[in-house]
């Protein structure tokens, strides 16, 4: 096993590659779904009955299978339809499509369980609609949504490991690698989860701050 | 379409079969942690804090390659096995843990007044209330547990979503087999989500008095 | 476990020399009690002053720091001789002699108001279903609530929850019966019916400590007053006396604010 840990940790560039790779499939994701997430829980606030089913169909589905099938439906399916990218502009679109979804589900649920006496206040105050979302829904909404947003996060780092099935160089797909190359099963995987458990805890202490930041405000 | 059965069967089996085990190992999990033993306690924040942060992926290739080098020997289905009930019951364990930390205080001592044993106690008093309070989150948890599956692919073990794939790949035409997979998960999720809603309209009904 | 061998009038309960602190917050400072086979005590005093802590302690729900606590000879929570905790199965055994009452009433919200007053009986007494079921409705009938056997809890009163937290404490048989502000929790109307299934007990001869705000109750059915105040007990006396010519100026105190802020309501309990 020790032996396992020297191989490893003299190609530890290989998994560290692997590493930054997932940072940054995930750091991208993350802004591109809050993004996305935010246009579309936007729209669905306006209640045109036909872009609100739209995208309703479009959340149900994400939300029903599993992530896998959609980044194998994109890599196989987009080439079909004359559309080719790499492997990795394919992962990469395959999590923020995704990952958009439950960031809409998120947001339109913390939306709806908004205190309607506060925003009424602000209507009767006569705070416009812009107003209204600028002055007194965005900030609790962001607070109340922060956890969830955090849990996604989590959720997409954890996504992102199945792009090793598309070939998408990230982190498990380095420790396979460095596995199925020098023959150290332990340490390689070991590390691998490490790394992952690692990033996962950095998200929940930002969330944590924010979490405090948002107790202090209530 | 045959092996879009065969998978479609496995994927229903393995998936099952980790929720049956993962429900009563995660509360294991939560009243392990919530005896106050500190070894124990410990050793269980530490696994359960490990098996949500990671994927299950990795966990499986993990079990996969390196159990059989500490003496276990595993196939791919019991890696696969194991790596999704290790994971389910770790999400699991923090349902359990909401609901034994919410239990009214006075419950309990109303059953320890009467003279109940702590087994007793357990089984009437805690157990039933809190299966109650975590049912939704735990039903929750079965979806997610599904939309993890496809994971057991990488050892090897093929499910539905695989055999699409292979379809797709092999045939050029990725939309039938696909759609076919999207069909499938879409049905197998509204079953949990049939089963959580049936189970809540029963009890709110007994609860009325009925 | 040997019990020590009874006398005839020796008390039902006797406290000795119990204290207890909650960190550096002391709430019981050496308290001595005994209650003999069919009285009545009330344990009266201001919020604070370790009334229910006592209580909680006969029963060994918080253990005391030092003392001892005996229910009919045998000791609560220690193993007879030595300083050993019981075990669980021990502790649980002798609890089972021990009624209580709780101020929120504690009933088990999963069940139906008859399961509820059988589970003692059936499941820790092993009683043969068929018996516990009748005499769960022998004693729900006692409390006037036979016509909410089936019913969950959750569709109750208060008042109706707490005959039913008391029908569940006599189904056990026990020799004393512990009142934890039994009313304080209820809607002022809902307290008399719940009065009123107390003083039918006291006049049965059941034995009762009770921890009460209720002082016309206090008054008319209690066998004896026992005032507390910062964890001691300051007088002990017999209602009459203790409400009409106090023998503390402590006691005086509590009666002359007590009764000015609840005039009308002592009023109107002794009115029924």
């Amino acid at each position: 096993m020790s032996r396992d840990i020297a191989i490893v940790w003299q190609h530890r560039d290989v998994l560290l590659d692997g590493f930054m790779r997932t940072v940054l499939l995930t750091t991208i994701t993350t802004i591109a779904a809050i993004l996305m997430g935010a246009i579309l829980a936007t729209l669905m606030q306006l209640r045109f009955r036909l872009l609100f089913s739209i995208i309703q169909i479009f959340v149900d589905t994400m939300r029903c299978i599993p992530f896998l099938l959609f980044a194998y439906l994109l890599y196989y399916g987009l080439p079909a339809f004359g559309i080719r990218m790499s492997s990795w502009s394919t992962g990469l679109l395959a999590l923020i499509v995704y990952s958009s979804a439950y960031v809409t589900e998120i947001l339109r649920g913390a939306w709806a369980a908004l205190p309607r006496a506060s925003i009424e206040a602000g209507e009767a105050f006569g705070f416009s609609r812009f107003n209204l979302f600028r002055h007194i829904i965005l900030a609790p909404l962001m607070f109340a949504t922060a956890p969830l947003i955090g849990n996604q996060i989590i959720q997409i780092v954890k996504d992102s490991a199945f792009l090793m099935v598309i070939t998408v160089p990230e982190l498990t797909y380095a420790a396979t690698y460095v596995q199925s190359t020098y023959f150290t099963p332990f340490a390689a995987f070991i590390a691998a989860l490490v790394l992952y458990w690692c990033l996962t805890m950095l998200v929940e202490a930002v969330v944590a701050f924010i979490d405090r930041r948002a107790v202090i405000r209530r | 379409m045959i092996s879009l059965l065969w998978g479609a069967s496995t994927t229903v089996l393995l998936s099952l079969a980790a929720i049956l085990l993962g429900i009563p190992l995660g509360l294991g999990l939560a009243v392990a942690r919530w005896t106050k033993l500190p070894v124990l306690r410990q050793i269980v924040i530490v696994i359960v804090s490990l098996f949500r942060a990671t994927p299950a992926v990795t966990t499986m290739l993990l079990f996969f390659f390196v159990l059989p080098t500490i003496g276990i020997p595993v196939n791919a289905v019991a890696a696969a096995l194991l790596t999704l009930t290790i994971n389910t019951a770790a999400f699991n364990s923090e349902i359990w843990r909401a609901a034994l930390e919410e239990f009214p205080r006075e419950q309990m001592e109303a059953a320890k007044s009467i003279g109940m044993r702590a087994s007793q106690r357990f089984y009437r008093i805690v157990l039933p209330q809190i299966f109650r309070a975590s049912l939704p989150a735990l039903v929750n948890e079965m979806t997610l547990l599904v939309k993890a599956s496809p994971a057991i692919a990488v050892v090897g073990v093929v499910d539905i979503t695989r055999a699409a794939a292979r379809i797709g790949a092999e045939t050029y035409e990725p939309l039938p087999p696909f759609l076919i997979a999207f069909v499938f998960y879409g049905a197998f999720v509204f079953v949990f989500v049939k089963l959580h809603r049936t189970i809540e309209g029963r009890r709110r009904l007994q609860e009325a008095g009925l | 476990m040997t019990p020590v061998p009874q006398q005839p009038g020796d008390p039902v309960l006797s406290v000795y020399g119990v204290s207890k602190s909650f960190g550096a917050h002391q709430v019981l400072d050496d308290i001595d009690l005994n209650v003999h086979r069919g009285e009545t005590v009330c344990l009266l005093g201001p919020s604070g002053s370790g009334k229910s802590t006592l209580l909680r302690c006969i029963n060994w729900l918080d253990p005391p720091d030092v003392g001892t606590i005996l229910l009919a000879g045998q000791q609560v929570g220690l193993r007879p001789g030595g300083n050993l905790r019981m075990s669980d199965r021990e502790l649980a055994k002798i609890r089972t002699r021990i009624g209580m009452v709780f101020q929120h009433f504690a009933l088990w919200p999963h069940l139906t108001v008859l399961e509820n007053v059988m589970a003692g009986p059936r499941y820790v007494q092993r009683r043969p279903p068929s018996e516990a079921r009748e005499e769960a409705i022998v004693l729900l009938r006692k409390v006037g609530l036979a016509e909410k056997a089936d019913v969950y809890p959750a569709r109750l009163s208060g008042g109706q929850k707490q005959r039913v937290g008391i029908a569940r404490a006599l189904a056990m048989r026990p020799s004393l019966l512990l009142f934890d502000e039994p009313t304080s929790a209820l809607d002022p109307e809902l307290v008399g019916e719940v009065l009123d299934v107390m003083r039918g007990l006291v006049a049965e001869g059941m034995t009762m400590l009770v921890v009460t705000h209720e002082m016309a109750f206090a008054r008319e059915a209690a066998d004896r007053i026992v005032f507390m105040d910062h964890g001691r007990i300051v007088e002990t006396n017999d209602p009459e006396q203790f409400f009409s010519a106090p023998a503390t100026e402590r006691v005086r105190q509590f009666l002359a604010r007590y009764s000015s802020e609840n005039f009308g309501k002592v009023r109107r309990q002794s009115a029924k």
